[in-house]
């Protein structure tokens, strides 16, 4: 039977059989289209219960659903990605709707944590924390992979262990190599650059920097983020 | 000459207002008579056996048996199960009729305090529910003798229950059912009860579906924000419109996830109704019988909502509590006071007035002003 209306349905919803048989009867061509109920059947209250029990995603249990994060959120209004809503992804989490989470994993790590939510959030939700943690936990659970911001972290968590002092250029070499960015605007990176050191921002030069007593301290954070929950490479 | 007799004031209903009345007005020098249709002082509350009382959380013999204690140690004349069947009121005397299994029994008094109270609204009566049909449907007054009687059990099997939601709003806020007000209490309560259940078994998952949550002052953050965030206790956005039977005798909310733009159909072991406020019986016939106006929602009318709340359309009865509309325990503990020292000064000073031969009409009024 065909649909007339499927523009109004998720693309994903509809399946679609090449044939289709009832009772040994060839259908195909009558019944061989079907479309997947939206009901939401069942709450996963474990989702957000794993969620709240991360550092960052400890205050997902205080949104109420408001919206001031989405409204304010600059990758929403400023950069128009309107599918990056904080908001939704933290009411998802809430109830542990899986399936709809996982159609946002090439969304969710946009953030830019410029933290308009965390300011203006009635509630004092981290919002810019709790969706880092949401983005974890799809991670972790394998719904998504490695993505450029969670590689960035990664990245710079790394390179401050090293030593106890973040190292600027090779923080970006590192990045700038592992995401090969083609399109990255080198002219750009390099009047960057020129000017941070100009200010003194980018420490460079043969000597390395190093905090005093790190090997000590390391062997502390390492056990807290490991505490954590953080997989450290 | 000015009449020294103490002022005789009948106050009707033994709940919060009545009991805070008459201590009151027993403290001031009154001749008070408490007329109560059950056996027991309390009202509601101890009738149907709440458990906590909300905002501080304790239990309600702790809220309400000092009350009850000053009222019978006191010398203010009990009638317990005694009802008033007849009342004339003319010249400001009060000739009332008390019936009991003793028999019948008349009594003059000055004033009259009207604290009647409400009832429950009978969730029957929104059939698409279930309650009475399934087991598991219940009411949150069912809810709360469960919870003060600790036995926390899904009537259906005796069994502990995983998943519990409250409807709130049912047979409030829905012209359906002729009842257009909030009941005030509902969300607040709900929440309560949601609370006490995590406390007690953090294991139990625990849904309140709500169209707005109304917990208005200070319950918002001691009720509301500590249900959701310390507790765990989960808010859906959207009416339940239905409830029918699931698998494995579990029972399906259907309803609409507002935010997700979606109907879900989750399945819950126990659903608790949370039911809206109506004046009693009590408090319909004593108006009647006082020949005092109603306003549009069935509860006494108070002669002015805002500035005099306690009087009514009848010069020498005034009402505290909850037959002028839904009221938490201590709005209506603090109405039965005000109505005392109200009565209590009508009484002084219509005597006065009919000492001097002036007029008393309008009195109330002006002399509130």
């Amino acid at each position: 039977m065909p649909i007339h209306e499927k523009h109004l349905i998720e693309k994903q919803k509809i399946i679609q059989k090449d044939s289709a048989e009832l009772e040994g009867r060839d259908v195909s061509g009558q019944w061989n289209i079907f479309i997947q109920q939206r009901i939401l059947s069942q709450y996963h209250p474990s989702m957000a219960d794993e969620i709240a029990s991360t550092p960052d995603g400890r205050t997902i249990n205080r949104c109420w659903q408001c919206g001031t994060c989405t409204s304010g959120c600059c990758m929403h209004t400023d950069f128009g990605l309107r599918e990056f809503n904080p908001r939704y992804f933290i009411y998802l989490a809430k109830i542990g709707d899986e399936e709809e989470l996982k159609k946002y994993k090439d969304v969710i790590w946009r953030c830019l944590a410029c933290n308009k939510c965390v300011e203006r959030c009635p509630k004092d939700v981290r919002v810019e924390e709790v969706i880092h943690a949401i983005d974890g936990y799809m991670r972790k659970k394998g719904w998504m992979d490695d993505t450029p911001a969670s590689r960035w972290d990664d990245e710079y968590v790394g390179n401050v262990l090293k030593t106890g002092i973040l190292d600027e250029i090779m923080l970006l070499r590192n990045y700038i190599r592992d995401e090969e960015m083609k399109e990255f605007n080198a002219g750009y990176m390099m009047r960057m650059g020129m000017n941070m050191l100009k200010t003194g921002r980018l420490r460079t030069g043969p000597i390395r920097h190093r905090t005093k007593g790190w090997k000590k301290v390391r062997k502390v954070a390492e056990e807290i983020l490991e505490k954590d929950g953080y997989e450290l490479q | 000459m000015i009449c020294l007799a103490s002022p005789r004031i009948l106050v009707i209903g033994g709940g919060p207002a009545g009991l805070s009345a008459s201590i009151d007005l027993f403290e001031a020098g009154a001749d008070v008579v408490l007329v109560e249709k059950e056996d027991v002082l309390g009202g509601t509350p101890k009738k149907l056996h709440y458990s906590l009382i909300a905002p501080d959380l304790k239990p309600v013999e702790e809220v309400l048996d000092p009350l009850i204690r000053q009222v019978e140690s006191s010398a203010v004349t009990k009638k317990l199960g005694t009802v008033v069947s007849a009342i004339e009121n003319g010249n400001g005397h009060v000739n009332v009729t008390f019936t009991s299994n003793g028999g019948k029994e008349e009594a003059v008094f000055d004033a009259v305090i009207l604290a009647t109270g409400f009832t429950h609204w009978d969730p029957h009566k929104k059939y698409e529910y279930g309650y009475g049909v399934y087991p598991d449907v219940i009411d949150f007054k069912d809810f709360e003798k469960m919870l003060s009687d600790d036995n926390l059990a899904r009537p259906s099997n005796g069994k502990m229950p995983a998943r519990i939601g409250w409807l709130l709003c049912v047979g409030s806020r829905d012209r359906q059912v002729g009842k257009f007000y909030c009941c005030r209490v509902g969300c607040a309560v709900s929440i309560k009860q949601a609370m006490e259940v995590k406390k007690k078994h953090p294991e139990i998952d625990t849904y309140i579906y709500y169209m707005d949550i109304r917990t208005y002052g200070f319950w918002e953050d001691q009720l509301y924000w500590k249900a959701m965030e310390d507790l765990n206790v989960k808010f859906i956005r959207g009416r339940i419109g239905a409830i029918s039977k699931g698998d494995e005798g579990s029972l399906v909310a259907m309803a609409e996830d507002t935010i997700l733009q979606r109907p879900s159909e989750v399945p819950f072991d126990m659903l608790v109704l949370t039911t809206g406020m109506e004046a009693s019986q009590g408090t319909v016939e004593m108006a009647k019988l006082l020949g005092l106006e109603m306003e549009e929602h069935g509860f006494v009318r108070p002669l002015e909502a805002d500035s005099l709340p306690v009087h009514t359309t009848v010069e020498n009865v005034f009402v505290a509590g909850t037959a002028t509309g839904p009221k938490a325990i201590p709005d209506a503990i603090t109405e039965g006071s005000a109505a005392a020292i109200k009565a209590f000064n009508y009484v002084r000073r219509s005597r006065g007035k009919k000492a001097t031969g002036r007029s008393m009409k309008k009195d109330a009024r002006a002399y509130a002003e």
